[in-house]
């Protein structure tokens, strides 16, 4: 009898500290930048979804293609139809880490993630440095990087070829609160 | 210039403004306005919830990109950036049925709260622990 109640409490020790060392956020901005003298395009998405366990500093992201959202309709109906193809791939996937998590203090940190990104089927390893803010009850993911198009297979038609960039800057900013089930 | 050039000048004008102003148009093309549209489905939260759950690419193809009108319970309410975020719940899922309001339906926040049944009207771009809605107006 006894067994069984160390082996629920500990069973409860282990699921309470589970739940403490991950960091999760519904809301996390995604926004792309695409400029040429031609036109300028921008996108956004507020519904990212990124996970970080403390334990390890481990992060994935999941990103809705059609949570993007353009000024133009148009642009938005291309981007879905024929570059991305969302109905195929309908989200784009970051798994990796963040270097020496354990070793960060609380307050700004400059950090660098490494890791695979999947967007439209294709996954490319990446590496970029990213600002990382820690409070006792939020870790605050900030930076920037650049993807080029070509690397994922997404071919532009020569009558837009103008109107794209070839690299595109990706803007995050994940803001990370304790995860309670 | 005689009688037939004139004719095919302006005509090639006539044309040529003609297809300008419709590339004009198509280019302008407005966004969806999800107030004014009527819903392509009316279901509950439990309903889209279970479909996502069971088999999300047959939901996906289902749901995707279609305006869809949702009854359920508020389970938690917030606003980021000024756009309100209403989650109504479904009993026995983990996730809930996520609707991103546009800033200009947020001012209805301070008639709502947790455990009021609402309807909500908005499109459907997926799923990620919870199913995902946005553009959404309050009925």
């Amino acid at each position: 009898m006894k067994s069984i109640y160390i082996t629920i409490c500990l069973f409860l020790c282990v699921t309470f500290t589970y739940g403490q060392e991950k960091f999760l956020t519904k809301q996390g901005e995604v926004s792309f930048f695409s400029s040429t003298p031609i036109e300028d395009i921008k996108a956004e998405n507020h519904q990212v979804l990124s996970i970080i366990d403390t334990k390890d500093g481990s992060l994935a992201i999941a990103i809705l293609m059609k949570s993007f959202m353009f000024e133009k309709s148009l642009m938005q109906e291309h981007f879905n139809e024929n570059y991305v193809e969302s109905d195929t791939y309908p989200k784009a996937i970051f798994k990796g880490k963040i270097k020496d998590f354990n070793s960060l203090n609380l307050n700004t940190n400059e950090v660098v993630i490494t890791g695979d990104i999947t967007i439209h089927g294709v996954t490319k390893s990446i590496e970029t440095k990213a600002k990382l803010i820690k409070t006792a009850d939020s870790l605050l993911l900030n930076g920037t990087f650049t993807i080029q198009i070509a690397d994922f297979d997404i071919s532009i038609p020569s009558v837009v070829a103008n109107n794209i960039a070839e690299n595109l800057n990706i803007d995050f900013k994940l803001n990370h609160n304790p995860y309670n089930k | 210039m005689n009688k037939k050039t004139k004719f095919i000048v302006l005509g090639s004008v006539l044309i040529l403004t003609f297809i300008m102003v419709l590339l004009v148009v198509i280019y302008n093309k407005p966004h969806t306005n999800v107030a004014n549209s009527k819903a392509d489905i009316t279901l509950t939260a439990q309903t889209i919830l279970n479909d996502f759950e069971n088999d999300e690419n047959n939901a996906n193809a289902k749901y995707l990109e279609q305006i869809v009108e949702i009854s359920g319970t508020i389970s938690t309410l917030s606003i980021n950036d000024n756009k309100g975020i209403i989650a109504l719940k479904n009993e026995g899922s983990l996730g809930t049925v996520m609707c991103h309001l546009t800033p200009e339906e947020t001012i209805k926040f301070k008639n709502l709260y947790t455990g009021k049944p609402v309807i909500i009207k908005g499109i459907c771009t997926g799923y990620l622990m919870d199913v995902i809605l946005v553009k959404c107006i309050i009925k």
